[in-house]
C-alpha cells in the first residue's frame, strides 16, 4: 500500500534531493515543509504514514518538532536526517519516538538503506 | 599557550576531515585541500557565494564556505539534475554544506558544540556581525576544478 511522506528540510536542495532519491519507492510525497512550524501544520492536516525529518532549522528545531508530531499523529514513522553526527542528539531522538535516524551527508544509497529497513519492518 | 595552538589545530584538522568526507561521500570526487593558514590581516575571503555558521556553546566563532556559482551548480548537478539552478538554489546550497561541514564535528567534540541555521550571502555582505577575537584559519580546497574556501575562526 502506498505510504503517505512529508519531506521536513530547511534547504529546498535537501528536500528535492530526498524527493529525487526516493522516487523508485512506493511514497505519495504529501508536502514538504521548511521548519518545525509548517511541518506540525502538515501532520495535523495530511497525518502523513512516514516523516523525514532535520534538526537545524529556523522557527522550530527538529526536536521540538518531533515531539509536537508524536502528539498529534503517533504511529506516523519519523526519520531522522540530520548533519548534527553527535550520539547524543541521535539518542535525544530515539527517545522522543524517531524511528530511524540518519547523517547527513546523506547519498542515495544510504538513503535507500535506511528507507528499505524502515518500510520493511512496518511490513510493506 | 602551546595547548591551546594544539587544541585550535585539531579543531581545524575535524573541519578538513568534514569536508573531506562530504566531497568523497557524495559525490565520489576527492577534494584537494592545499596548506591551510592563519590569516592575520583585516577582511575576509570570499568567493562569489557563501554559507556561513555561527558558533557557540563550548567553542566560540564561526565556519563559512565559500565558492564560486559553478561548484555549487555542479553539486545540485550531481543531486538533483538541474543543469540551471537559480541563485536561491545556489544559496541554499552553499548554506547546506556549511550546515553538514559543522555538524559533522559533533561527532567529536560533542552537543555542547552548539551550531547556528546557515547564514548565506552573495559577495560580500552589507553588514556581518564577525567577532575580531578569534583566530582565523584558513583552508584552501579544491573539488572537481573548483576553488573554494573554508574559513574557520574560533576564540
Amino acid at each position: 500500500m502506498t505510504k503517505r511522506l512529508l519531506i521536513v528540510d530547511d534547504s529546498s536542495i535537501m528536500r528535492r534531493t530526498i524527493e529525487k532519491n526516493l522516487e523508485t519507492y512506493d511514497l505519495e510525497i504529501i508536502g514538504q515543509a521548511a521548519n518545525g512550524m509548517e511541518a506540525l501544520e502538515l501532520v495535523e492536516k495530511e497525518k502523513p504514514d512516514v516523516v523525514t525529518l532535520d534538526i537545524t532549522m529556523p522557527e522550530m528545531d527538529g526536536i521540538e518538532c518531533l515531539e509536537g508530531i508524536m502528539k498529534i499523529h503517533p504511529t506516523a514513522k519519523v526519520m531522522i536526517i540530520t548533519a548534527l553526527s553527535d550520539k547524543l542528539t541521535g539518542l535525544q531522538a530515539l527517545d522522543k519516538g524517531a524511528r530511524g535516524f540518519m547523517y547527513k551527508p546523506v547519498s542515495a544509497e544510504d538513503l535507500a538503506r535506511s528507507f528499505d529497513k524502515l518500510l520493511k519492518r512496518n511490513g510493506e | 599557550m602551546e595547548s591551546r595552538k594544539e587544541e585550535f589545530e585539531a579543531t581545524c584538522s575535524l573541519f578538513i576531515n568534514s569536508v573531506n568526507n562530504y566531497f568523497k561521500h557524495l559525490t565520489e570526487i576527492d577534494s584537494d585541500v592545499k596548506v591551510p593558514y592563519l590569516k592575520e590581516t583585516e577582511g575576509l575571503i570570499l568567493k562569489d557565494f557563501t554559507g556561513m555558521i555561527a558558533i557557540s556553546g563550548s567553542r566560540k566563532g564561526f565556519v563559512y564556505i565559500s565558492a564560486d556559482h559553478d561548484m555549487f551548480a555542479d553539486l545540485i548537478g550531481l543531486f538533483i539534475g538541474f543543469n540551471d539552478p537559480s541563485e536561491e538554489d545556489i544559496l541554499d546550497m552553499a548554506g547546506e554544506i556549511s550546515n553538514v561541514v559543522a555538524g559533522n564535528v559533533r561527532a567529536n567534540l560533542g552537543a555542547n558544540f552548539l551550531i547556528s541555521v546557515p547564514i548565506v550571502f552573495k559577495g560580500m555582505p552589507d553588514e556581518l556581525d564577525i567577532p575580531d577575537d578569534v583566530s582565523v584559519y584558513v583552508i584552501p580546497i579544491k573539488w572537481n576544478g573548483h576553488e573554494a574556501f573554508v574559513v574557520l575562526g574560533l576564540e
